[in-house]
């Protein structure tokens, strides 16, 4: 198949969200001895919070290092996708462990015990240390001025749909997502308000799960209306929805139609889904996750580059994200890192 | 019911047979001396002496409970996808990645074709067996979860990956068998991680048990079970060994919808907490199993393995288990 040339400042190279909190060096196994050591009583919080600083500006400064467009703080504070926000939520208290989707990896469960509510920031704190390191990194002169850290929320369907309730109030899922979604859209309020033009929400579990869209769909307007408000305010930002950890082509069409301004997918669950992209279109700016990042197997610069060819202009304004197909803590800190330099090759390798 | 099969195989067992899931607790001279030889400091040797020290331990402690199916305990593991991992030609140790928390590990990539080194596990059974007259398990994982919770870089896809491994994994089977292994558990708890490839866990499973003579049990834990029920029920093997207690015995629902056509080890006691459970309330879960398992098919054990117990949390957990089982022989 014969392909259009597209335009290369069209791909944008954006991090999906997490990277590797530890890598085989000494000097990387900071966050983890520190932890250990607070652990036993022998490390303070300021300590902790020292190693995470740390470790998210190693996190950053690979990303500048291999050219990345659209940072992301690493989410190297974060002990997992659920807790990190919902435990800092009033009415809601972490138990056990469940394995997160087909990962190997777990989270540690919510439990409600009234709605949550939000009292407190959540990853605004974050947000603004990462712009402050990015902005203390030595940037490449044509980037100068162009990078921007991206902060990442996990959405309120898929919070509500891995907690438990133990408060009849909170036993529905929709009354869940609901109050999720309520808190999440005050801290999108207060992202913008410090700066963010550009947020993804994370929704891995409606892909998983299709039959709760009616619910994951009314919990994503409190968010929308949260941007719109922001936009109102004369604030310039966009909302972008991620799915991944199963095949999203049955939603594919759900999903780009909703009011977001971005839709990021997963294309390793399904060889397909090149082909049903290329086909349909895309009426807004696509996330393409098209780089495997659950597996260490680096993809080849011009059978991507290809497939890029195919889609691009399919997508209305010729835009789209280029990332991993999920956040890079599932690798090896290595791996993450040629995954993450694997983007500017295919950039390089379009049209060529 | 498979107890004809047990008797068939020469096992005796008493009803609600009683055993753990694989992994019991590291004492600290071992877990000092792993340390040390990951530093240098001793020789394999030194290492393997102390593990069986530790294994001798472990098979005393289940010998004085009255445990009637035993374990090696796994002393000489550490990870048990990247301790096979780490013997067969194949793999390459890959780098630090996370479980959960702080906790990491080294993930496997599979680099090239996957191969038999020879009996991994073998002679550890064998040392086992040979300290009591009980049954030891043999115990491996099985060629789904090593597929799943490996990188893969030489297979076209995950089928073929757990195909190939299934074949590297039945000959170990095979060499169990060779030694006098009667009862072999292979681990899979990646089984219902992604319930669309529940055929390709079964046809592994098949490959790796396929007219093989000893009693096979499957341990699955931490699932969504609910997506692959009762499905799973047509994997090549004798015995469920099931995380129950966890859940509350929310999978009894199941059961009670679908008949359980297996056998089950039933799991009543949390591995996860602290916790001792007292014999009465362990009774009463064995009870409401028994509203709608058969007693025949039925075995008693801990949710899972008990490593992450203390020693003393292993042993209280074990003794619970044997005496709630009792109390249902009588």
């Amino acid at each position: 198949m014969s392909s259009k040339a597209v335009s290369k400042s069209g791909v944008i190279l954006a991090h999906t969200g997490s990277y590797p909190r530890i890598g085989d060096a000494l000097e990387l196994q900071v966050l983890r001895r520190t932890i250990a050591a607070s652990d036993r009583g022998e490390r303070t919080a300021a300590d902790l919070l020292d190693a995470e600083n740390e470790m998210t500006r190693r996190a950053i400064a690979d990303q500048v290092r291999t050219g990345v467009d659209l940072l992301t703080d690493g989410q190297i504070r974060w002990y997992d996708p659920i807790s990190h926000l919902a435990g800092k939520l009033e009415g809601v208290k972490i138990k056990g462990l469940l394995r997160f989707f087909d990962t190997n990896t777990y989270f540690r469960q919510p439990v409600l015990t009234a709605l949550p509510k939000r009292k407190t920031q959540l990853i605004v704190e974050d947000y603004a240390f990462a712009r402050n390191a990015l902005g203390h990194l030595p940037t490449p002169p044509e980037k100068a001025g162009k990078l921007a850290i991206k902060p990442v929320l996990t959405g309120p369907y898929t919070l509500a749909k891995f907690s438990l309730s133990e408060n009849g109030s909170s036993s529905a899922l929709e009354t869940r997502a609901m109050a999720y979604a309520e808190a999440l859209a005050a801290e999108i309020t207060a992202l913008a308000e410090a700066g963010a033009d550009f947020i993804q929400v994370d929704e891995p579990a409606i892909i998983k799960y299709p039959n709760d869209w009616k619910t994951f769909e009314q919990a994503l307007a409190p968010l929308l209306k949260a941007r719109d408000r922001a936009r109102a305010a004369g604030r310039r930002l966009e909302l972008a929805l991620y799915v991944y950890f199963h095949d999203c082509a049955p939603l594919y069409e759900k999903l780009v139609a909703l009011p977001v301004d971005v839709v990021g997918i997963d294309f390793t669950y399904n060889p397909k889904l090149l082909d049903a992209v290329a086909t349909a279109g895309s009426p807004k700016p696509l996330g393409l996750g098209l780089i495997d990042g659950r597996n260490t197997k680096l993809e080849d610069p011009a059978t991507v580059a290809r497939q890029i060819e195919r889609v691009l202009p399919k997508i209305a304004g010729g835009r789209a994200y280029l990332g991993p197909s999920s956040g890079l803590e599932y690798l090896p800190r290595d791996r993450a890192y040629a995954k993450l330099e694997l983007l500017n090759k295919i950039r390089a390798a379009l049209n060529s | 019911m498979s107890r004809e099969k047990l008797e068939k195989l020469g096992l005796h067992l008493p009803l609600f047979p009683t055993t753990s899931v694989g992994s019991f607790p590291k004492p600290d001279y071992l877990l000092k001396a792993r340390a040390d030889f990951n530093k240098g400091k001793i020789t394999r040797e030194q290492l393997t002496e102390l593990e069986r020290k530790a294994t001798a331990f472990w098979i005393e402690k289940q010998e004085k409970l009255g445990v009637d199916v035993l374990v090696d305990g796994e002393q000489y593991r550490g990870d048990m996808v990247a301790y096979f991992a780490e013997r067969m030609p194949g793999f390459t140790e890959g780098g630090l990645v996370r479980s959960y928390g702080n906790r990491y590990y080294h993930k496997p990539i599979i680099t090239g074709e996957v191969q038999w080194p020879g009996p991994v596990t073998v002679e550890w059974w064998k040392y086992a067996q040979s300290l009591t007259n009980k049954p030891v398990k043999g115990m491996l994982t099985g060629a789904y979860t090593i597929m799943d919770w490996s990188f893969n870089e030489f297979y076209p896809g995950r089928k073929a990956t757990a195909m190939a491994l299934a074949g590297v994994i039945r000959k170990e089977v095979e060499a169990l068998i060779a030694a006098g292994c009667k009862i072999i558990q292979i681990d899979e708890p990646a089984l219902s991680v992604r319930p669309e490839e529940l055929a390709i866990a079964t046809e592994a499973v098949e490959k790796t048990t396929h007219g093989l003579n000893a009693y096979f049990i499957t341990h699955a834990c931490y699932g969504a079970f609910e997506y692959i029920y009762p499905g799973m029920l047509n994997l090549a093997v004798d015995n469920f060994d099931l995380e129950m207690s966890n859940s509350d015995l929310a999978l009894l629902e199941l059961f009670r919808r679908h008949p359980f056509t297996k056998d089950i080890s039933f799991g009543v006691v949390d591995v996860h907490s602290h916790v001792i459970e007292d014999v009465p309330a362990v009774r009463k879960r064995i009870e409401q199993a028994l509203t709608i398992l058969p007693k025949e098919g039925v075995w008693v054990d801990p949710d899972c393995g008990l490593k992450t117990r203390t020693i003393e949390e292993a042993i209280d957990k074990l003794r619970v288990c044997v005496e709630a089982a009792r109390a249902f022989r009588n």
